[in-house]
């Protein structure tokens, strides 16, 4: 009995607190009632090209999950930031930092209970979401594995997510400003790596105007760049689920180098990887940050 | 208990708190005295181990503060100027909560939470949510929370600020309460009448020194060499007689009888307050043990120095000079004075 397992007591009191408020209940219903919305849009769309053909084309509606599962991740990037941005600034405010702070529990724990907490929140909209993805699976052909894959994608952006949204919460002192921070950030490393491919690619391209000697691996070396994407290995998964190709199959028949052979085959684990360490990174700035016992005043 | 030892703190260029040194014994109530910007909050958050110091050192029962905040945080016991709430969370759950930081068991905490509530006058809000109650209420929740681990120390910054009376009654109970456990309590607070009823002890700061520590009383007798005695004369408006000059008050006394005195009385009329004022300071000046004369709108406050014996000789003094005195006593003396007078009038920095 002694050493039974201990719930972080943050993410005890959130749930307690969250369960209470009706702001979840009326968002998983804005949730559901979009993705509802995206089936009868793709529905609509569907049925309106179908008629031309003669006949339902269901084979059509296995867009219905690449455009659930992208709706939804848009949905959380959106959702996220909001549930977190107020995690830490919202306890500043309330001056209860300050005194979580005065007891054993460490900073990291306290940012490590707000995540979970934030966890708990998405899925239970994950949960809320079946039986509107469920119509992707009665309609659109795919699988249940599908299914579990993009609730551990949503799970995983989540905590991607959230980690920043965190961070921002910790840094800035209104929790509407650390919304923005973190769609902000979340925008920029995407535009990032997108740039960063760019700059990489006209660079091989001005190489091979000058000396005209650059192969087809040198233009796609960059692509790596992609695994601190945190959307790529939703891409990846998506690519995977509707047509049974992947960024492996895309990249690698051009591509004879082993390494990068093994980065492509292995792209959601290893972007995965990736990018919760950076997850970690900011919580554990996150955590620095509200300890920062010098710098507080 | 609490050994503060030079203790220095800097925000930049900003020094808040200046070669600090005070020590504590265990079953004190300490007040902390001092102007906004003091120091007092920052010192207070570096015993709780919410700051780091610059330099110096802190130990409390022996453990250092500074290296072993971990520790600490089990001893000590952190009530801030401010309650938070958190919507949508009863009483007793705000106890768990802050109980299961402390690892404590839900048992464990409804147990103690129970003796806790009952001591701070809240047994019958156990399960009301913590944002209904009132801000005296609240504020008397924050110290129960801070008692959930049964602290050695509490650090109380600014418990009473914004209650209304009752609430203040209320929260100086439950602190002679926690004072007569033998629990040792530093408390900061702007409403000094109450500090000086409740501490034993008290330590002024001002602009990040400690100005003077000790027992109320003997810092009371300390500076009971600087009692505040006030005169009202009768006619200081000018109303029934202005005040006459230096040169001219010793005759003015024998001219009373005298037919001219009423023309020089009608002359002596038309000077201004302010040439009256400034007459009566320079007498009061002269006399011993004075150090200090103060207007205010119907008296005349003078800081003084001397005993009983001497206070008499100032009122004979004053009445041979041909000052009308119409009132004359001492003022009894208490710390929002005493903290006036050190800290320059208390002004804010």
């Amino acid at each position: 009995m002694k050493n039974r397992f201990k719930i972080n007591p943050i993410l005890k009191k959130e749930m307690v607190v969250g369960s209470r408020s009706m702001k979840m209940s009326w968002a998983i219903m804005a949730v559901s009632g979009i993705l509802t919305s995206m089936v009868v849009f793709v529905l609509l769309i569907t049925g309106v090209t179908s008629s031309y053909g003669g006949g339902y084309n269901y084979q059509s509606l296995v867009v219905l999950f690449p455009v659930l599962g992208c709706t939804e991740c848009g949905l959380l990037s959106l959702m996220v930031p909001v549930i977190t941005s107020g995690s830490i600034s919202g306890e500043r405010e309330r001056q209860t930092l300050d005194i979580m702070l005065t007891t054993p529990i460490s900073p990291f724990s306290i940012v490590l209970g707000k995540l979970w907490s934030a966890m708990m929140i998405v899925m239970m909209y994950m949960i809320a979401s079946i039986p509107v993805m469920a119509i992707a699976f009665i309609l659109g052909g795919l699988s249940w594995w599908n299914l579990l894959g993009l609730f551990v994608m949503l799970l995983y952006l989540g905590i991607y997510v959230g980690s920043v949204g965190i961070f921002c919460s910790s840094i800035v002192k209104k929790s509407i400003a650390a919304t923005i921070l973190t769609i902000v950030i979340g925008i920029g490393i995407i535009i990032g790596t997108a740039l960063i491919y760019y700059i990489g690619y006209i660079s091989v391209n001005a190489y091979y105007m000058s000396t005209g000697n650059a192969s087809i691996n040198d233009y796609l070396g960059p692509i790596p760049v992609f695994l601190f994407n945190p959307y790529s290995p939703i891409f990846d998964f998506m690519v995977r689920a509707i047509s049974n190709s992947s960024i492996y199959d895309i990249v690698v028949s051009a591509n004879s180098g082993a390494l990068f052979s093994v980065i492509y085959r292995f792209w959601i684990p290893i972007s995965m990887g990736i990018n919760l360490l950076i997850s970690y990174g900011f919580l554990k700035m996150a955590a620095a940050r509200i300890n920062g016992k010098v710098k507080r005043r | 208990m609490l050994v503060i030892e030079n203790l220095t703190k800097r925000y930049g260029k900003f020094l808040a708190v200046d070669n600090l040194n005070l020590h504590i014994e265990k079953g004190e109530i300490f007040g902390f005295v001092g102007p906004n910007g003091a120091g007092k909050t920052t010192t207070m958050k570096i015993v709780c181990g919410l700051l780091d110091a610059t330099s110096g050192n802190v130990t409390i029962d022996g453990v250092d503060a500074l290296k072993n905040s971990d520790d600490i945080k089990r001893k000590v016991g952190y009530v801030p100027d401010f309650f938070g709430v958190y919507d949508n969370l009863k009483t007793m759950e705000y106890m768990e909560f802050f109980g299961s930081m402390y690892g404590m068991s839900k048992e464990d905490v409804d147990e103690i939470a129970d003796g806790l509530l009952e001591l701070v006058n809240l047994s019958d809000k156990k399960d009301v949510f913590v944002d209904t109650l009132s801000r005296g209420m609240k504020q008397r929740l924050c110290v129960a929370r801070a008692l959930i681990h049964n602290p050695d120390l509490l650090v109380l910054d600014e418990p009473n600020s914004g209650l209304d009376p009752r609430a203040r009654f209320e929260m100086k109970e439950v602190l002679k309460n926690l004072g007569a456990m033998g629990k040792t309590i530093i408390i900061s607070s702007h409403i000094l009448p109450e500090l000086s009823e409740m501490c034993t002890s008290i330590g002024i700061m001002d602009k990040g020194h400690l100005i003077t520590s000790g027992h109320v009383d003997e810092i009371m007798n300390e500076s009971g060499g600087n009692s505040k005695i006030h005169i009202r004369i009768a006619d200081m408006h000018g109303t029934e007689k202005s005040q006459p000059d230096k040169t001219e008050m010793t005759d003015s006394i024998d001219l009373e009888a005298d037919d001219n005195a009423a023309a020089k009385q009608e002359k002596l009329k038309e000077d201004t307050y302010s040439r009256d004022k400034d007459r009566i300071q320079t007498l009061l000046m002269e006399q011993p043990n004075v150090t200090k004369v103060k207007f205010t709108e119907d008296e005349i406050i003078v800081s003084f120095n001397g005993d009983e014996k001497a206070s008499a000789t100032l009122l004979k003094n004053i009445i041979g000079l041909g000052i009308n005195v119409s009132a004359f006593y001492k003022e009894k003396e208490d710390l929002e004075s005493l903290f006036l007078e050190i800290t320059d009038g208390g002004a804010d920095e």
